[in-house]
């Protein structure tokens, strides 16, 4: 007979901790950018290593709302995609291996596309400031997101579907005497 | 649905209870609950041959169709 045993018991063992990494990554990233726009409020010099070395210290000079608008649109990305994470670790705390196709996990996946979509339109938003303020100032300073999210809500919409077909076969087959 | 499944009648005639048909035809107690309460959305025909036989009685006794 055929071998058709997986790994994915191993697999999914894995990604559930880099999940966990990723998500205190975020949490971190957000919060760190909320601490730097803190501390810059009354020391502009904070503005020059804002986080991972963006320095954001000549927009600041050139406009405080201006600034306020590009950490706002940093902070919701990396909230955002916290929140995704934050969604895949539910998951994972609640999926049984042994009956893997519950609603409840296919409503999970759903709402992780929609959250992948709400970043995409922030995203485009920021895009569009981003170029707003190279306009003005001549510097890029914002995010530079192309259509991978909107791609990735898609894709991830997509699998819920097949997911809740699943489940729906799933409950045929509970109930097949 | 419009499938009713009369098996509690049929074992009403044959004075069987559900765990000694249970035994009989190697169903779950949980499953022949299933069909039991008209819950089931398929029937496998090995389940239908093996309750037919225990309970002497045809498919057409088992199952009713109404609209």
């Amino acid at each position: 007979m055929m071998e058709t045993k997986t790994r994915t018991e191993q697999i999914l063992k894995v990604m559930r901790v880099l999940t966990w990494i990723a998500f205190i990554g975020y949490c971190i990233e957000a919060g760190a950018i909320l601490f730097s726009y803190t501390l810059s409020y009354n020391n502009p010099e904070g503005a020059r290593n804002f986080y991972n070395g963006l320095d954001l210290f000549d927009l600041r000079e050139v406009s405080f709302w201006y600034y306020t608008q590009v950490v706002s649109f940093n902070v919701a990305v990396s909230i955002m995609k916290a929140y995704v994470f934050f969604l895949v670790i539910k998951i994972f705390t609640k999926i049984d291996l042994s009956d893997p196709f519950k609603m409840d996990l296919a409503l999970r996946l759903e709402k992780i596309s929609y959250v992948l979509f709400g970043l995409s339109i922030v995203g485009m938003i920021s895009r569009g400031h981003t170029g707003y303020l190279l306009d003005i100032t001549g510097v890029e300073y914002g995010l530079k997101f192309t259509g991978e999210f909107l791609f990735m809500a898609g894709l991830i919409f997509i699998i819920s579907q097949i997911f809740k077909r699943g489940v729906e076969l799933q409950s045929e087959n509970d109930l097949t005497v | 649905m419009p499938i009713i499944v009369n098996l509690d009648v049929m074992m009403a005639k044959r004075k069987m209870s559900l765990n000694e048909l249970s035994e009989k035809v190697d169903l779950t107690l949980a499953n022949l609950s299933i069909l039991k309460t008209g819950k089931a959305k398929a029937m496998r025909f090995s389940t239908l041959e093996a309750i037919c036989k225990v309970l002497e009685c045809q498919p057409g006794d088992l199952l009713e169709f109404s609209e």
